[in-house]
């Protein structure tokens, strides 16, 4: 199955690889991306339906409200990798997300 | 926390009471990210692309949940009434814009002295005969045909000031 991956997903999916572990703020990923709140979110979105992202809630910070983090699972990683090396087209093979279509 | 940001923050909060449950936890998250967001400015633009996203993906919930092709179809029968719903009302109070821009017309060429004596004759035909009509047309239409009220209002809103700046940047010429 091949997958059709936007600029803008190739866009974040690198920006997640640039340190795999670390869990990233929405508003950090539009800086470093460039992508305005509008085109970052519903990427997550999708990515976290798919189980490409995990999301968590940063409550670290007392006296300010919890943040929503993101970092790439598993299946997210091989898909990011694979993205970030099929760059040009954009293509991505499905097998990284274990059969899922878009 | 400026006033600026106070405003759109209590907007995307409003979004949020409105917007679907699924999309309820990511509503909350943008809302978090604004007040990390330098820029009063920046803020704005956020929270317009908050708004967007919220929308593409309660647009998209929708029509996941709407999987068979009737019900499907009635979607888009209802978005098309409601879309020519809004056209028509742009047009009705398009029309009634430029009567009321062609009467003031006319009554200065017929009589040139008359706008002279009359300086207060602009607001009153372009600015506020216009505006309380839409604003009639609208509450009255707003029960049964609030498309065609949205209409009126998305070009009187934009008619209205424009009407106004133009009238208060030229009042001293």
């Amino acid at each position: 199955v091949k997958l059709r991956v936007s600029r803008q997903t190739l866009q974040v999916l690198n920006a997640f690889l640039e340190d795999p572990p670390e869990w990233k703020h929405g508003y950090g990923i539009s800086q470093t991306t460039g992508l305005k709140s509008g085109t970052l979110y519903p990427i997550l979105m999708r990515l976290a339906e798919r189980k490409l992202l995990e999301t968590s809630w940063d409550a670290s910070e007392i006296g300010k409200p919890p943040r929503h983090l993101y970092r790439l699972t598993a299946a997210g990683l091989q898909f990011a990798r694979e993205g970030s090396r099929s760059r040009p087209t954009g293509r991505v093979s499905g097998a990284a997300l274990g059969g899922m279509k878009s | 926390m400026s006033a600026v940001r106070q405003l759109t923050s209590k907007l995307l909060r409003g979004l949020l009471r409105h917007s679907s449950l699924s999309s309820n936890e990511w509503a909350i998250a943008m809302l978090r990210e604004l007040d990390f967001v330098e820029s009063d400015g920046a803020a704005i633009f956020w929270a317009i692309g908050c708004l967007a996203a919220i929308f593409k993906f309660s647009v998209r919930q929708s029509c996941f949940r709407l999987g068979d092709s009737g019900r499907r179809k009635d979607l888009m029968n209802g978005i098309v009434r409601r879309a020519l719903g809004a056209l028509s009302g742009v047009a009705i109070a398009g029309v009634l814009a430029i009567c009321a821009f062609g009467l003031l017309q006319l009554s200065f060429r017929f009589s040139p002295s008359f706008a002279e004596r009359t300086p207060w004759l602009p607001w009153l035909t372009l600015i506020a005969m216009p505006i309380a009509a839409f604003i009639l047309a609208a509450v009255a239409l707003s029960r049964n045909r609030r498309s065609i009220a949205v209409g009126i209002l998305l070009l009187a809103i934009p008619l209205g000031t424009h009407f106004a700046m133009h009238l208060a940047t030229h009042a001293s010429d």
